[in-house]
């Protein structure tokens, strides 16, 4: 499935006689992969290839922290509830989720005959374990802040497990459908060379099995016979690891992967006008933003805040820099999560800037911007860009980059020691919900307890997240995390940008690809276009 | 022999205090390098708990002598810890690297050498003729042309445009080529340039007139009076060249997707992996030296006169 056979047969030919030429050389070396897609066998439900950009650190569920690692675990481990493509929470393994009058019990009706890729049940024990696991202190579970309010966990029966919780925590249940929270065999994590601590060939419940992992070059995995729900077309699925964009790109084009995520922005345009792909700019619920530093003397007053809002144009920044992969905030959240309202816009008024910034006594100000180089989409070209924007009215704006490591010591740095003024950040929830971005504007996560790096706090603010932090009642939750995003707007600890998008690409031999708004493709049910 | 032996074994030991120097160096420079791993290691959502859990387990609350105590005395023990990124062994994680980064490096020096010389052999004896020119024009292009740009053209020729070679990876016996082209550009360049100079220095003594004198046909001339008398510089070039490829192979292996050590050397030093990073770098430095003593014994064989 890898290519068309129209398209590889010239290949074949040529390939025949270089390979006698290096045959030899090569044949001792161990970099041949018998299992490689363009080799792999047409038959039955053949090989459906795609290119990413990030070489797995670790295949333990608890272990993750990138939605590209997690989509591959995705397909091997499952979590008990998903979001569907609505972006409404709905069962998975667990048919049910019930929380009781008080928040403080979850019931969880499993669904029956589910069994592991080890052949043992899937059963309320092995929820009981996996949910243990994440809230253990000797494991490292770089997503597991979540879980923390899990206080224990009963098996009632096989087929329903009660989460008694610390406080109520309306968040919870959509927490449980990220894949640190993915359901693994108990006994898998002293069988096939894993330990705990050490898991690295995950046995779920998924349509697909844990096959190879080539490092630095690939991860199969293979359809699971026993699967419950519904089978997918292809046999395998091989995630190929290029970490260059343009190389993923040839890939596809040259029709030696099915799918690739992440090309070259600057190419998005020209694969949008190529008949042979489809391009997908899949809505993601990261957003990027300026972090003004407001226990800066000048940042720390709203009116200068509000005025860098009004003097960079983000929708030509989109545009231009962006190359239209993404759209301009208009709340402090993404439209994704649940908790968001549409809350109010900042308009290019470059005039209405300069005069904001002469009111409050900032004329010609000078600020340094620090941005990471190549994290997040055209992150670098886009602080350059509003430092362009910035100097336009009037301040003295210096860009600097550094490597990712050395950027985050400097944002995270407690306050008495952090000299940034302004940096370009982006922030991805893991789940669809509000109270994990409303990290980013309340005192307890200020550096170095967490990564709310415009230190901006306000008492209303709290007021209202403490409230929603226990509000059982879905509307008036909401209700709170639109009046906390009202003031949070206007107080404007950041400059909102925008939401990235997440651009997924595919060859139009195959269809039944889409994406979710967390920064990950769904691609299990893909299958041939005809 | 005799002395070329005591040689060897005495550059061995040597090779011990350099070794020791190199793994106080890295040591040191990685822990004054901004950025805390156990915060990069957490991810971003972490909560401040779980990183200083995290740094607890990783051994970075500890003095540095005491940090350094652990690394030394588990080098001498054959074992360079453990990758803090992936948990497995970092003596694992290099050596299903290796493979892929030495078969890489051998076939670009090979291409390298073996175009190199011959290109070089060519300009030399036609000197000045539009063949010296022509050669010495792509050479030149060989030694500027970055080789992030020239792997990309590769890729988009022979990948994309004309389908004959796989873009990327290192799954089919003809992934090699394109990395191992582009790899082998610069070198081919710099031991063609360098065999050229040295050719012409050789082609311009007496012995190579006397031999042309007394009639020896030309190829045994240039090849036996001249070029085995030309390549000690170029075995120099050659060798260096190799050492350099086997660490300098981060763009060519990033470009296209090559599953090699500078890859992960990369990633590591992005993820303040320090345990891997250390144990790399050790490695190299073994390498390094290793290479350097095979060159001096190939010297003796090239040229016999040569005694340590």
């Amino acid at each position: 499935m890898n290519t068309t056979p129209a398209r590889r047969r010239p290949s074949r030919a040529r390939s025949l006689a270089a390979a006698a030429a290096l045959g030899l050389l090569l044949s001792a070396c161990s970099v041949e992969d018998p299992e490689a897609p363009a080799t792999g066998g047409e038959g039955g439900g053949g090989t459906f290839s795609i290119a990413v950009g990030i070489d797995p650190d670790t295949f333990d569920p608890a272990g993750q922290t990138t939605t590209t690692v997690q989509n591959m675990v995705d397909y091997v481990v499952e979590t008990l509830v998903v979001f569907d493509e609505e972006g409404e929470l709905v069962g998975n393994l667990a048919e049910t989720f019930e929380t009781s009058e008080d928040g403080r019990t979850v019931t969880l009706g499993l669904r029956d005959g589910v069994v592991f890729h080890d052949g043992t049940p899937f059963d309320a024990e092995a929820v009981k374990f996996n949910l243990e696991r994440i809230i253990d202190p000797a494991l490292t579970v770089p997503l597991g802040s979540p879980f923390e309010v899990i206080e224990s966990v009963t098996a009632v029966d096989d087929t329903t497990a009660e989460v008694a919780l610390s406080r109520p925590s309306p968040g919870f249940v959509s927490a449980l459908s990220v894949t640190t929270a993915g359901m693994i065999a108990p006994q898998s994590v002293t069988a096939d060379g894993n330990t705990n601590e050490n898991y690295q060939r995950p046995v779920g419940t998924g349509p697909y099995t844990f096959g190879d992992y080539t490092a630095g070059e690939s991860v199969t995995v293979e359809k699971f016979a026993d699967y419950w729900g519904e089978e997918p077309h292809y046999d395998t699925v091989v995630f190929r690891i290029v970490p260059e964009a343009a190389t993923r790109e040839s890939l596809l084009l040259s029709g030696q992967v099915d799918m690739m995520i992440l090309p070259p922005v600057s190419d998005i345009q020209a694969l949008q006008a190529n008949e042979d792909v489809e391009v997908l700019l899949a809505e993601s619920d990261r957003t990027i933003f300026i972090a003004l530093d407001t226990n800066d003397p000048l940042l720390s007053d709203p009116m200068v805040r509000q005025a860098l809002n009004y003097a960079v144009d983000k929708q030509a920044i989109v545009d231009n820099v962006l190359f239209g992969a993404g759209e301009v905030m208009d709340a402090p959240m993404a439209p994704s999560l649940a908790g968001y309202c549409q809350t109010g816009s900042y308009d290019f008024d470059p005039e209405r800037a300069r005069q904001m910034l002469a009111d409050a006594g900032a004329a010609d100000a000078s600020l340094e911007l620090l941005t990471p180089s190549g994290r997040y989409v055209q992150d670098q070209q886009s602080a350059e860009a509003i430092a362009g924007y910035l100097r336009e009215v009037g301040l003295d704006v210096s860009v600097s980059t550094s490597d990712f490591p050395s950027f985050l010591a400097r944002v995270n740095a407690a306050p008495s020691e952090n000299t940034v003024d302004m940096h370009l950040l982006g922030w991805a929830p893991p789940y669809l919900d509000a109270d994990f971005q409303m990290q980013m504007f309340r005192q307890a996560t200020h550096p170095p307890a967490g990564l709310a790096t415009s230190f901006y706090t306000n008492p209303q603010v709290e007021e209202l997240l403490t409230q929603a932090d226990v509000e059982t009642d879905e509307s008036r939750r909401e209700q709170l995390y639109c009046d906390a995003s009202q003031i949070i707007w206007d107080d404007a600890p950041w400059i909102f940008l925008w939401t990235q998008s997440f651009p997924v690409v595919w060859s139009d031999d195959v269809t039944g690809i889409s994406a979710t708004p967390t920064e990950k493709f769904s691609a299990i049910y893909a299958r041939p276009a005809n | 022999m005799r002395g070329t032996a005591a040689h060897i074994v005495r550059t061995l030991l040597l090779s011990l205090i350099t070794l020791f120097g190199v793994s106080i160096l890295i040591f040191l420079m990685l822990r004054v390098l901004p950025g805390d791993p156990a915060r990069v290691l957490a991810g971003l959502n972490a909560s401040e708990e779980q990183v200083s859990r995290l740094r607890e387990q990783l051994g970075l609350d500890e003095s540095l002598l005491t940090q350094y105590w652990g690394f030394i005395t588990g080098v001498l023990q054959g074992d360079l810890g453990e990758s803090a990124r992936t948990s497995r062994p970092v003596t694992a994680e290099i050596a299903v690297r290796i493979p892929a980064t030495l078969i890489l490096a051998v076939v670009a020096t090979v291409i390298g050498s073996v175009v190199g010389v011959a290109a070089g052999v060519i300009a030399a004896v036609r000197r000045n003729s539009f063949v010296d020119h022509a050669i010495s024009s792509v050479a030149m292009m060989g030694v500027s042309m970055p080789v992030y740009w020239l792997g990309l053209l590769l890729i988009l020729l022979f990948a994309v445009t004309l389908g004959w070679l796989p873009a990327a990876g290192s799954a089919e016996p003809l992934s090699i080529v394109l990395p191992a082209t582009t790899l082998a550009a610069f070198s081919t360049a710099l031991i063609s340039r360098m065999t050229r100079a040295s050719m012409l220095e050789v082609l311009g003594q007496d012995y190579i007139r006397t031999a042309e004198a007394k009639g020896a046909p030309p190829r045994t001339v240039i090849i036996k009076h001249g070029l085995r008398n030309a390549f000690i510089p170029v075995l120099t070039v050659i060798s260096l060249q190799f050492g350099a490829l086997l660490g300098g192979a981060v763009l060519t292996e990033t470009v296209f997707g090559w599953p090699g050590i500078g890859r992960l050397l990369v990633d590591s030093i992005a993820a303040r992996d320090f345990a891997v990073v250390q144990g790399i770098v050790l490695v190299y430095a073994a390498a390094f030296i290793l290479l350097n003593v095979i060159v001096d014994v190939l010297y003796v064989v090239v040229d016999p006169r040569i005694r340590y």
